[in-house]
């Protein structure tokens, strides 16, 4: 047991300086380089900045809000009704869709010669050409607001239903129940405030994402003046460097945004616990609860379905080059345009699938040993677990881009190692949250009997525990590659613009208005992430399927 | 086979000490029953004879095999065969696998594939080898449990309450083969239970365990 303990320990070292500690060290360097009075005050009078930074709080916390509401009504629904699972299923292929991606889909399924028109033109609406309406990137930022609010519920719903395990919900519900509560009023009033406590950061991550996203402000945010962030992106982005001082210096104030959005996620969940409990208190009841269940699930699916078709979109797009406006289907979709995709993208898909492929191995390679250490101490997974979700809670372009001039003065900057590490930051948190659960969750007393029955502890690991969590390791290693394959801004800062991914790539033809070349990039990042959560889970079913006992 | 023997042991939870000091020697081929009221670390007990005793609980004594101290070994080492109160089969492997599992190295893959056959016939379970564990009632699982302990040659049997969590006819049958196994190994066994009738099928001393005051 102590050799184990000291062999273990170096392991959850390791962890921190792969992830929290350089986000540390960028965040200070950042400061470091960015504190220069004289580009902050340039910041200050760029114009329009105050319009970019409210819109850029504008759009991130009404997301933020609806978000939160959207994704308890949705784990309300569907617990009260037995169909969680379910649930898990539907939001999966939306969740593993990068930001990107839902962004440019969703750009081609709400403009004005999108598929939301062409699918009601010109039977409903008599138009045979595409109106002239400012919907995608209008100056309010709607359409921005609907694509946060699309992906942030399915996050939170996801971060809801990992934190069910440690609520008594069947208990509370039967007890409401037998008070004349609905299912859906009892969920609300007893269990959905406990799960509200439970799912800070992941709250706080969604706010301080939706102020300092750029992946979904490219291809969807207001364009005159843009949201903050993407200021920032385009001047960091431009080939004049007397520009860069400036993108430096609003990296903190972005910093500072970023703050601010955590105390303010910090007050809305308060406020929400604060609601949720008042309408305990009330003692409200309803006879019937189908009317409220089926508006909350049109609202639900109406999301869901625009979710789908902006998948599609992209699709239908790539692939083709006419698309004349009121047609549902692009005219002819030849082969010469599938290998123009196809060669367009083969290069880039083999640095992102080597990117995603390194990221999922070596992150579950430093996961697992420290996930061994800490099978028996719930407290030191949870702490654990706050320190690696650090990164998620800081905007990405503050600590990347000090951690760009960190990689600068070790002359990694631009390499694939760099790019690599850069991931790694930000799929250790998925990771730890899926396998450190898995691991402690494995019977400790499986190893007991292989040990009385004289199998040494390498052996152990191999023949007990190890098949024990395929299953889940299969599920990290998919979910690593998806996080992967969706980052942006770690890509660009790390590799120095030399590193080349369909995020990349795709942001880039997004930035410049070439939607239908984003969209071709667009593919591999929506189909990279499907395929591998689809061989994940069908592997996962195939191996053990004849063992009962095995943990799914 | 050597006797299993026990010298002034005693054990200590958070500086607590949990029972009296305790010696004791299990000759091979003899049950000894430990009884006690629960929390008195009759488990616990079983986990220090193992090697697995939880980083809380620190045992001064001895324990030794013949004359070898144990003590210092891995659990690994150690040669002590235990059924746990449940009968904990692996749920990755099919009950073949269990048994091969436990039965020690060497020969033949047919032989080795023949002397699991042999095993789960002398128990009544002929042909069960390409069976889910999870899918054999709570006395066939007892039953492999055992023969995946004996497969792997223990040198002592220990028993934590094995019998505790079957019905009535099955604890009967699964206890009676269970001693009988041990009695014709020869091998020094030791029961912690609670179950008056075990004790007495057991056949021999019972030493009741007494927090330590």
């Amino acid at each position: 047991m102590m050799s184990k303990t000291i062999i273990a320990r170096p392991a959850v070292l390791l962890l921190f300086c792969v992830s929290a500690l350089p986000a540390l060290a960028g965040l200070t360097a950042a400061f470091w380089v960015g504190l220069d009075p004289a580009a902050m005050s340039r910041v200050v009078a760029t114009p329009g900045i105050g319009l970019s930074i409210a819109s850029s709080f504008w759009t991130g916390s009404v997301a933020t809000v609806l978000a939160l509401l959207l994704a308890h009504l949705a784990v309300a629904l569907a617990v009260s009704g037995n169909w969680q699972r379910r649930l898990n299923a539907l939001i999966l292929p939306l969740l593993a869709m990068p930001h990107l991606a839902i962004g440019i889909g969703l750009a081609l399924v709400l403009a004005p010669s999108g598929v939301l028109l062409r699918l009601l033109s010109p039977w409903a609406t008599g138009f045979e050409l595409p109106p002239d309406w400012l919907i995608v990137n209008d100056p309010a930022g709607l359409s921005l607001l609907a694509g946060l609010v699309l992906k942030e519920t399915c996050f939170l719903v996801m971060a809801l239903g990992a934190a069910l395990g440690q609520v008594p919900a069947a208990r509370l519900q039967t007890l409401s129940a037998t008070m004349g509560y609905g299912p859906l009023k009892s969920w609300l009033a007893t269990v959905a405030p406990a799960l509200q406590q439970q799912i800070r950061l992941p709250l706080a991550a969604v706010f301080v994402f939706g102020i300092s996203n750029v992946e979904m402000a490219i291809p969807l945010g207001p364009d005159l003046p843009p949201t903050f962030s993407v200021l920032l992106w385009r001047w960091f982005t431009d080939p004049d460097p007397a520009i860069h001082a400036q993108a430096y210096a609003g990296t903190l104030l972005l910093f500072v945004g970023g703050i601010a959005a955590i105390l303010a996620a910090n007050f809305i969940g308060g406020l929400a616990r604060k609601l949720l409990r008042a309408s305990a208190e009330s003692g409200a009841r309803r006879n019937t609860e189908w009317p409220v269940r089926r508006l909350i699930a049109a609202v639900l699916a109406s999301g869901f379905i625009l979710g789908l078709l902006s998948i599609v979109a992209i699709g239908l797009r790539a692939f083709s080059r006419q698309w004349r406006f009121p047609a549902l289907l692009p005219d002819h979709s030849s082969s010469d345009i599938w290998t123009d995709v196809a060669a367009l993208s083969a290069s880039v898909a083999t640095t992102t699938l080597a990117l995603a492929a390194a990221t999922a191995l070596l992150g579950v390679a430093l996961v697992l040993p420290a996930a061994e250490r800490c099978k028996q101490s719930a407290d030191a997974r949870r702490q654990i677990g706050a320190w690696l979700f650090l990164p998620l809670l800081l905007p990405q372009m503050t600590f990347l881009f000090g951690v760009q001039v960190l990689l600068i003065r070790m002359r990694i900057d631009g390499t694939f190692i760099a790019v690599l590490w850069s991931h790694l930051i930000f799929a250790l948190p998925y990771l730890w949250g899926l396998l450190a659960p898995a691991r402690a969750a494995i019977d400790p007393r499986f190893d007991q009997v292989a040990a009385t029955l004289g199998v040494s502890p390498a052996k152990r690991w191999l023949t007990v525990t190890a098949p024990l969590l395929a299953r889940s390791t299969l599920l990290a290693l998919a979910l690593a590659v998806s996080v992967s394959v969706a980052l942006y801004l770690p890509t660009l800062f790390a590799g120095a613009g030399r590193i080349a991914t369909a995020a990349s790539e795709a942001a880039a033809a997004a930035g410049s208005g070439n939607l239908r070349l984003a969209a071709a990039h667009a593919i591999l990042l929506a189909v990279i992430p499907l395929c591998i959560f689809a061989i994940a889970y069908a592997t996962g079913s195939l191996l053990f399927r004849h063992r009962r006992g095995v943990p799914r | 086979m050597m006797a299993l023997s026990i010298d002034k042991l005693s054990l200590c939870i958070n500086g607590q000490v949990l029972f009296a000091p305790l010696s004791l020697c299990v000759e091979p081929g003899s049950i000894t029953s430990i009884i006690g009221a629960s929390g008195v670390g009759k488990s616990s007990l079983l986990d220090f004879l193992c090697g697995i005793l939880p980083p809380e609980i620190t045992a001064a004594g001895s324990a030794r095999i013949g004359n070898e101290d144990i003590g210092n070994l891995p659990p690994q080492a150690r040669g002590l065969g235990r059924l746990f109160q449940e009968p904990l089969l692996f749920p990755h492997l099919d009950v073949a696998g269990n048994l091969l599992f436990g039965l020690r190295r060497g020969n033949s893959r047919r032989e080795r594939r023949e002397r699991v056959a042999a095993a789960l016939a002398s128990v009544g379970l002929e042909g069960f080898e390409q069976r889910d564990p999870m899918t054999l009632s709570g006395g066939q699982q007892a039953r492999v449990a055992l023969l995946r302990v004996l497969l792997a040659e223990p040198r002592a049997l220990l028993l934590d309450e094995p019998f505790h969590s079957l019905d009535d006819d099955n604890r009967r049958l699964v206890r009676d083969l269970v001693f009988a196994k041990a009695k014709q190994r020869d091998l020094p066994t030791l029961l912690v239970t609670h179950d008056q009738e075990d004790v007495a099928a057991a056949c021999g001393a019972v030493i009741q365990l007494q927090a330590h005051v």
